[in-house]
């Protein structure tokens, strides 16, 4: 049998590692990212037999020499008209610009940290959530160049939402960028949270964020997280969250465009009476590639979980999904159900879903169900049957597909920011896009 | 037939009776009328021997027997039969399975034979007839998508097939219409034996203008605080359940 | 309620005991010269040999597989035996009448109708005890049909060609690592080849008994249904109570030639260990169908024995038009191990497969669904529809489903579905009131659940189903 290759082989990143452990003069994160690389090293090379990649080649990453990206100039991102917001922008990982922060919330950087604020990074990066064998999250640790720490206290109730507005400038071509999100809301406290990713480079980029959500009793995070980045960008990274008693998590996703996308999001239920709702929306076209893994840990009983996922795979595009439950013993009365469905529209186009279940309580209720199917027949008849055209007919229920999601986006401004980008996907002349809008 | 005295009972934690004494003897219609939370649902759950009903204290004498020292299939083998208020689905178990298992049970422990299946189909059609479902009832899941009023036919249908002795009606009139409580009613009347007897639980007096009860006790805080005969739902319909309250208090 | 659960569930495996009979079992170990032994045994011809050999050879290069939810010692493959035959069978008896009656008792104890002339005579059956068959009835009216129903040893000499053109067609020899350790000693099986457009005028069948201890078995079935031909065939399996594990690692092909219809039973009822999960079958089996065009395979298992389960019953469906189906009930208790499910792959235009899996999972025991669905580039026009429900008994024990669905088609449509559930409080109390005993109560609300897949089983195999879900219950709920 064939040895398996490290991971470190395969992917060219030792300079990254060293560049930052030589610029460092913080002991304990440089013992911290060692320990993340010396596991990076070990852990084998992903390949279709490795069952968390079966579907999901990583042969873009392999051959080009990705240097750590050094902070481009400014960027723009992704703005949102009319949405009073406090804005936090990243280019290249590094925290170039920023709204004055409301009372109540705090931001640390691990660039900046001074020696009582580096002792909390240390305590918090001990119990970080993404510290549990994920390649990406190994990855991320043995070559983290910065961390973005967002407190919100006790009992805030923040009246406008925070972005954090990741952009990806034109000087990180060939350049790998590690960045780190941690979030902590406090007990009592209700926030909106946007995340979102673009890219003004064309060149090869490989992206690696992963974002921690930590939400205590009974705090509400309202979370987006859109990877809107287009062109020849690896995005690589994870979402994690904990949830402790009562707490509550509305946690939407997107991804179009990029070579690759990768996103495996975690949530546990650790307090009772927590409540998820995930949603999510992957469109890849071309020879795009996206791959969303979502598992969810009830590890307390009473907790609830709501997720729905679709996808539209057009061209010779391919998705993935992989949405795992995972209910453990004394996980009594919980309630938890997941549905993923997808649309192929081409037939280049492939789709790989499987929702699992594992399950160790009994008095649970749980259910799952995945499709793949073309567009409903009866419903096309219809629209026929009323004069519409085939082609616009596709579109508008294509569309409306998707819509159903978007329509349950309590936010307005993040409803107005992706539907004329979905109709520009969906629609191939103006006319129709606007039928859209 | 049924002597309660002093029965108390609890609910996690929470007492829900709290003495209560009844007698009723055969042949006799009793209603048990009472505020929302007044323990009315209760009553029917701990005669049936339902898991979760602690009993703490009191005693109940069925027929000369102990019933709460009976085992829930053992009463409704001993003839007490509860209709329920939201009838439970039992997916892929089909009506005529489950009537007949039923049927035999209850048989046996009489010391009868098993109806034949021939038999069997015979009379469960008829009785479906009486209750007005149509027969393909028979062949679906046991409460399987059946509407409230079919779910409520189909326990007057089981409490015919059964025979029983005593008869909980518990809010056996919530979500039906006019048309549906007069075939019930009717159902329940024919059933109407000097030897049968029936407690009625129920919320609103409009079912006991079609079940007419012999007496009609107002049940609050776990207990019976007033007795009296039919006349008295016409009262409690009028002032509503405050007045008894103030009265007795 | 988990007292009353708990008063039921002391079970007896009655199946458990063992014939006393003179056996021959070859050393234990594994090598070439074991495999030149068995096919010595046999009186091979060399190219049968050869085939074995190749396996043997492609098996010393495969790993065990790992991916099954599954946990359990790696079997010692040089522990076992790999041929044992009652002495009797040694002198090759040319008829039922000459094997020995001690042989026809263990099937007659089991419920088998050994005689032709039983209540059960639409059923033909073929008897296999260990490594060998032990006789199959009704051969001459099934031959005066022109169907051949003999032990898959006789077919190697008496049928070489089709043996030769179909054996491993469909499952080669090196498909996976229990497949090729089959290819390399299996001992016997039933072949059927059902003629051009013949109605098979029974029902056939098999019945798998493994008496000898520390042997593996390894048998191996091939039906061939040809053009527009039909045959449904049963297959039922024990062995008795033993403390140590046994390995029975099947191999079964079934080739479904234009417009055939092969419908394909299981009751699995191996030994399943006792309730300190001592004991018990390794049950690694590969079962796989071809279906040509517009043809029908149908897979239905009842699956509640063996130790460990890892079994996969497949269709290829490759003919425009043909129809794969997949209905199984699994039932585990104790500290039993099921990774169970189907592959259904879509190859040809309009194709369309139907799976039900139903789990049940009671005291310590693990249960998995896993299944794949892949509509290749040319299944236009395919579907599939997937329902999967487990019913759990207690909170000790694991319900897990693990369904793999690929897609190339756009035109093709899948859909699948899973929910979970336990017996209900209501559901029992409603029971009870209506004077029905709980172990009664919770045995019907099982059967109801199984119920869908219940009705694709042969009448007297779902009565039979039933009854063994309720005996596997026992005590299980708790």
């Amino acid at each position: 049998m064939a040895v398996p290759t490290q991971a470190s082989e395969s992917m060219k990143v030792q300079g990254a590692h060293d560049t930052l452990q030589s610029a460092s003069d913080w002991d304990w994160l440089k013992d911290w990212r060692a320990r993340g690389w010396q596991r990076f090293e070990q852990s084998p090379w992903p390949t279709r037999k490795t069952e968390d990649w079966k579907y999901t080649p990583l042969k873009s990453l392999v051959g080009t020499d990705w240097s750590l990206a050094e902070g481009g100039s400014t960027g723009q991102g992704v703005d949102f008209p009319d949405w009073e917001r406090t804005v936090l922008t990243l280019v290249d990982g590094q925290l170039v610009d920023h709204d004055a922060l409301p009372a109540g919330v705090s931001v640390h950087l691990l660039s900046k940290a001074d020696a009582q604020t580096r002792a909390r990074f240390e305590q918090r990066l001990d119990e970080s959530l993404a510290g549990e064998g994920r390649l990406f999250n190994v990855f991320n640790q043995a070559v983290l160049a910065e961390a973005l720490w967002l407190e919100i206290d006790p009992g805030q109730r923040l009246e406008k939402p925070i972005q954090i507005n990741q952009v990806i400038s034109t000087a990180a071509s060939e350049r790998v960028i590690p960045v780190r999100v941690l979030v902590d809301v406090g007990a009592m406290s209700e926030a909106t949270l946007v995340e979102t990713f673009s890219n003004e480079a064309d060149g090869a980029v490989f992206i690696n964020p992963v974002t921690e959500l930590k939400l205590a009793d009974n705090a509400r995070l309202r979370h987006y997280h859109l990877l809107l980045e287009t062109g020849d960008v690896r995005h690589l990274g994870s979402v994690q969250a904990e949830l402790q008693s009562y707490a509550n998590l509305d946690s939407f996703h997107m991804a179009l465009g990029g070579t690759l996308k990768r996103k495996d999001i975690v949530v546990h239920h650790r307090g009772p009476g927590a409540e998820l709702n995930l949603n999510g929306v992957y469109l890849p076209r071309g020879k795009e590639h996206i791959d969303y893994h979502t598992t969810l840990e009830h590890e307390v009983p009473h907790c609830t979980s709501q997720e729905v996922f679709r996808g539209i795979i057009g061209d010779q595009a391919k998705a993935v999904f992989n949405g795992r439950i995972h209910i453990h013993k004394h996980a009594q009365k919980t309630l938890a159900e997941l549905s993923n469905k997808n649309l192929l529209t081409s037939h280049q186009a492939e789709v790989d879903t499987k929702p699992e279940l594992e399950i160790y309580a009994d008095d649970v209720k749980c259910a799952h169900g995945a499709t793949v199917a073309q567009l409903d027949k009866t419903s096309m008849f219809y629209f026929l049957s009323r004069g519409i055209r085939r082609e616009e007919a596709e579109v508008m229920m294509s569309f409306g597909f998707i819509n159903e999601l978007l329509e349950g986006l309590v936010d307005e401004p993040v409803r107005h920011l992706l539907r004329p980008m979905l109709a520009s996907l969906f629609a191939k002349d103006d006319d129709l896009a606007r039928h859209l809008i | 037939m049924l002597n309660i005295k002093n029965l108390q009972a609890k609910v996690e934690e929470k007492t829900i009776l709290n003495g209560l004494n009844l007698e009723v003897k055969p042949g006799e219609v009793h209603a048990i009328m009472g505020p929302n939370g007044a323990g009315k649902s209760t009553l029917g759950h701990v005669l049936a021997g339902r898991d979760g009903y602690e009993v703490t204290g009191g005693e109940v004498d069925f027929e000369g027997r102990d019933l709460l020292d009976m085992e829930a299939e053992e009463r409704a083998q001993s003839g007490l039969f509860l209709a329920f208020q939201y009838p439970v689905e039992i997916p892929g178990v089909s009506n005529m399975e489950f009537l007949k298992a039923s049927v035999d049970a209850i048989r046996a422990s009489r010391g009868q034979d098993a109806m034949t299946s021939m038999d069997f189909i015979k009379l469960a059609r008829e009785r479906c007839k009486a209750v007005d479902l149509p027969q393909d009832f028979l062949k679906r899941g046991v409460n399987e998508g059946f509407s409230g009023g079919e779910k409520k036919r189909n326990e007057l249908l089981q409490m015919m097939l059964l025979e029983p002795k005593l008869c909980i009606l518990d809010e056996t009139d919530s979500g039906l219409d006019i048309d549906a409580l007069q075939v019930v009613a009717d159902g329940v009347n024919a059933l109407r034996n000097p030897e049968r007897s029936f407690i009625v639980v129920t919320h609103y007096q409009r079912l006991l203008d079609y079940i007419v009860p012999d007496y009609v006790h107002v049940l609050s805080k776990g207990r019976i605080i007033k007795s009296g005969g039919r006349e008295l739902a016409l009262e409690l319909e009028k002032h509503g359940y405050g007045w008894i309250d103030e009265e007795v208090a | 309620m988990s007292e009353q659960f708990d008063q039921y569930l002391k079970s007896e495996y009655a199946a458990g005991w063992v014939t006393d009979v003179e056996s021959l079992t070859i050393p234990p170990g594994l090598n070439e010269d074991v495999i030149r032994l068995i096919s010595a045994k046999k009186h091979e011809p060399e190219w049968m040999l050869e085939w074995r050999l190749k396996a043997y050879r492609g098996w010393l290069e495969m790993q065990e597989p790992k991916w099954a939810h599954v946990k359990y010692p790696k079997p010692d493959f040089q522990a076992l035996s790999y041929y044992s035959s009652p002495k009797s069978m040694e002198d090759r008896p040319q008829s039922l009448d000459e094997v020995d009656p001690e042989l026809l008792r263990t099937y007659e104890k089991l419920g088998i109708p050994v005689h032709e002339q039983e209540v059960l005579a639409g059923v033909a059956v073929d008897m296999v005890f260990d490594s060998v068959s032990v006789g199959t009835t009704f051969r001459q009216k099934l031959k005066d049909a022109g169907v051949i129903f003999c032990s898959i040893s006789e077919a190697v000499h008496e049928y070489p060609e089709l043996v030769k053109k179909y054996l491993g067609s469909v499952v080669p020899q090196k498909d996976n690592f229990y497949a090729a350790l089959n290819s390399a000693v299996f001992s016997d099986g039933s072949f059927v080849y059902i003629p051009k457009g013949v109605r098979c005028p029974m029902e056939l069948s098999t019945y798998f008994r493994i008496n000898e201890a520390k042997t593996g078995q390894f048998e191996r079935t091939l039906i061939i249904a040809d053009e527009g031909s039909q045959v449904s065939y049963l297959e039922g399996c024990t062995a008795p109570m033993r403390d140590e594990n046994q390995l029975h690692a099947a191999v079964v092909e079934l080739v479904a030639l234009d417009d055939a219809d092969i419908k394909y039973s299981t009751v699995q009822n191996w030994y399943p260990g006792d309730e300190n999960g001592k004991g018990g079958i390794y049950n690694f089996v590969t079962k796989r169908g071809l279906a040509m065009n517009r043809s029908k395979i149908s897979w239905t298992q009842v699956e509640t024995g063996s130790a460990v389960t890892w079994k996969y019953p497949s269709c290829i469906l490759k003919g425009d038009d043909s129809i794969g189906e997949f209905y199984s009930v699994a039932l585990t208790s104790n500290y039993q191990q099921a990774d169970t499910g189907t592959k259904m792959i879509h190859l040809g235009k309009n194709t369309r497969s139907t799976i039900i899996a139903k789990g049940i999972s009671a005291k310590n025991s693990e249960n998995s669904y896993r299944g794949l669905v892949k509509m290749n580039p040319g299944a236009e026009g395919a579907r599939n529809y997937t329902q999967c429900d487990s019913l759990l008994i207690g909170d000790q024990c694991g319900a897990h489903t693990f369904p793999y669905i690929e897609s190339k088609n756009p035109t093709a449509v899948v859909e699948h579905e899973a929910t979970t559930s336990k017996v209900s409080d209501d559901q029992m109390f409603l029971c009870q009131q209506r004077g029905i005993d709980p172990e009664k109560a919770v045995s019907m609300i099982v059967n109801g659940f199984c119920k869908d897949v219940f009705k694709e089983l042969p009448m007297e195999f779902a009565v039979e189903a039933g009854k063994l879900l309720e005996v596997s219950l026992e005590g299980a709920v708790g």
